[in-house]
């Protein structure tokens, strides 16, 4: 793909995106024409929509939609460049142990009933992202140990604190067993009755992590050839693999603040965009980003209307409409997808 | 063995090389590169000890030696991938561990045996890293730097393939694209570790003749590993013959590649005879029973 079909792919995905934008906007119990969903979004009053069209589109829709689509955008961005670090199809967001320790967070914070709060973040949020953090600088601290560094050992040491990490929260759940729904919903993920101050809280870590993680491409395109030709062509390795991690867990801790352990998306809207733009993630991470967040905008249209007025858990949906379609993926571009050696 | 001992069996050596080389190059004998009393450990186990080997500017130097040698320990230890458990490894006569890795980088590249590029980049992308030591890993290319990648693409035959994603193209392809990396990085030198495996007989050849080119013509240094020994003659103007982790010969084609040296390293009955166009050794093994 050269420069020029590039950009107008991307621009074919930027309208794409904006479309279905608006037609999410007037998806739900009270549907709306993507012509009144116009109306309602212009400043000065219209005549076409009342007031309470107006209210539904500023306070619930709006926010929650840029919500999914900054989180789907943010997972995807962390899953492309975790999957080119550790050169594994199989890495996505949480391959550090972020879901796991976000998860201990959200628990212990709910069990206890935990009120802190801080950084525009409400007290089970704060402790997810908290938690995230914590994990992912344990794990990292452990890889290290040692002074045998390496994509590999990260990897496994992210596995096995997850392991730990999810048996603390089942057991947790186990002798604690009042708050089991909200936990529950919170661990599969959902962006319900999300709003603007969560939008406040995050948004600027996601693109700062995301933006970190692109400007990050070379490093990154070298490391996906192995760790030590990166380093016969002078990348300072765990200076790079140390900002690379920084950048994804930031992007994936605060994603998973507001929007829960949104499984799914993180893994397959990387491959998706490797099918259209190739492994280089100077364009990878932007494409990533851009699906990511169509299909968590899709997959939340979904959750909202499909049991309505019962609200599936948006990561219930990504899996069970990701999951198939990952497979047919597999099943039909098994060549491409599977260019990994 | 001491340092005495070791410079001085060094100095033979190359004494002898010198006085018996024919192609000897005139007074070019600085070193740009050289392993002092290097030993490597993997987990305590010493694969390579107290070696002492100098490159010469604009030569061709063949590592050879049998599987386990330490020929790619040697490679990567000069390559600056492995750090001698004792001793070290001067670029220009500074030692390459008080450089960064991006400086060594500038003025030396690695073509690695196996590049396990796991991500389906295009040929251009993967070729395109090699400026990375100069441009750095931020900035967009400079025109140097594009005609850097075309020509590493065009002496290595891969325009026709530019935009092909590696992972589709054969074993031997892949390996041109990695010469074709390190050549973009422009070095003063260059380490290539069996650039020939995998490579049917065209490839091979015009290989071992871009080799030549490379450090006869465009004046870079290449240290070159190879198994076959008379492509190493073909190819090398100076030997390096590993055994065990020890120099058991440098010179030339001609002084290194002797019936009783091959017998020591490689633990085979060998003779030696004349190539019939080049004059120079062909090393053929000799079974123990017809």
């Amino acid at each position: 793909m050269n420069r020029q079909r590039y950009l107008v792919f991307v621009l074919a995905l930027l309208v794409l995106l904006i479309v279905a934008m608006l037609i999410s906007l007037g998806v739900g119990s009270v549907h709306l024409t993507p012509a009144q969903v116009l109306a309602a979004l212009s400043p000065e009053a219209h005549g076409a929509v009342g007031a309470t069209e107006r209210t539904i589109i500023w306070s619930l829709r709006l926010p929650r939609l840029l919500l999914a689509a900054i989180i789907g955008a943010g997972l995807a961005a962390a899953g492309a460049a975790f999957q080119g670090l550790f050169r594994n199809p199989l890495a996505d967001p949480y391959v550090v142990g972020a879901s796991g320790g976000a998860a201990l967070g959200a628990t212990l914070a709910i069990t206890a009933g935990l009120r802190v709060t801080g950084a525009g973040l409400g007290p089970v949020p704060l402790a997810a992202f908290v938690g995230a953090l914590a994990a992912v600088a344990i794990v990292y601290t452990i890889a290290q140990v040692g002074g045998m560094a390496s994509a590999i050992t990260l990897l496994l040491a992210g596995a096995a604190l997850s392991t730990v990490l999810s048996a603390l929260v089942t057991l947790v759940m186990s002798v604690q067993n009042r708050d089991l729904h909200e936990v529950f919903a919170w661990i599969l993920g959902g962006l319900s009755g999300r709003s603007w101050p969560h939008l406040a809280a995050v948004w600027l870590y996601i693109t700062g992590g995301s933006l970190i993680l692109w400007l990050f491409s070379r490093p990154l395109d070298a490391l996906s050839m192995g760790e030590e030709t990166a380093q016969t062509l002078g990348l300072p390795l765990s200076q790079a693999r140390g900002v690379i991690v920084a950048g994804a867990t930031i992007t994936t801790a605060a994603c998973v603040a507001a929007g829960g352990t949104i499984g799914f998306i993180g893994l397959i809207a990387p491959h998706v965009a490797r099918l259209f733009v190739g492994a280089n993630h100077a364009r990878l991470i932007p494409v990533s980003a851009l699906l990511g967040a169509l299909l968590l905008i899709l997959a939340d249209d979904a959750a909202r209307t499909m049991m309505a007025p019962l609200e599936i858990p948006v990561g219930v949906m990504t899996a069970l409409f990701g999951g198939p379609f990952f497979l047919y993926l597999l099943k039909t571009r098994q060549r491409e997808l599977g260019g990994w050696r | 063995m001491t340092t005495v001992e070791c410079s001085r069996r060094l100095h033979d050596l190359q004494r002898d090389s010198i006085a018996n080389s024919a192609a000897a190059h005139d007074n070019d004998c600085e070193a740009t590169l050289e392993g002092q009393h290097i030993t490597c450990s993997y987990n305590g186990h010493a694969v390579v000890q107290d070696l002492c080997l100098a490159v010469r500017r604009r030569e061709v130097l063949g590592l050879i030696g049998p599987n386990g040698a330490g020929k790619t320990t040697v490679l990567r230890a000069m390559a600056r991938l492995l750090r001698p458990t004792h001793g070290t490894v001067l670029l220009d006569g500074r030692s390459m561990w008080q450089m960064s890795s991006r400086r060594v980088a500038q003025h030396l590249a690695l073509a690695p045996q196996a590049d396990p590029g796991a991500l389906p980049l295009t040929v251009e992308q993967a070729v395109v890293l090699g400026r990375a030591p100069h441009r750095g890993w931020f900035l967009p290319l400079a025109a140097k730097d594009r005609l850097a990648v075309e020509r590493a693409l065009a002496r290595t035959g891969l325009l026709p393939l530019r935009d092909r994603p590696v992972s589709q193209l054969s074993g031997g392809e892949q390996r041109r694209v990695v010469l074709a990396r390190a050549l973009a990085q422009e070095p003063d030198i260059l380490l290539l570790d069996e650039p020939t495996a995998y490579l049917d007989l065209k490839y091979q050849t015009e290989t071992l003749e871009l080799v030549r080119n490379l450090a006869h013509k465009d004046g870079l240094t290449v240290v070159i590993t190879l198994h076959d020994l008379n492509q190493a003659a073909l190819c090398a103007d100076r030997l390096a013959l590993l055994a065990d982790g020890r120099l058991l010969g440098v010179g030339t084609p001609a002084t290194v590649l002797v019936p009783d040296l091959l017998a020591e390293a490689y633990r085979v009955p060998v003779t030696v005879a004349n190539h019939p166009i080049y004059n120079t050794p062909m090393v053929v093994p000799l079974f123990s029973r017809v």
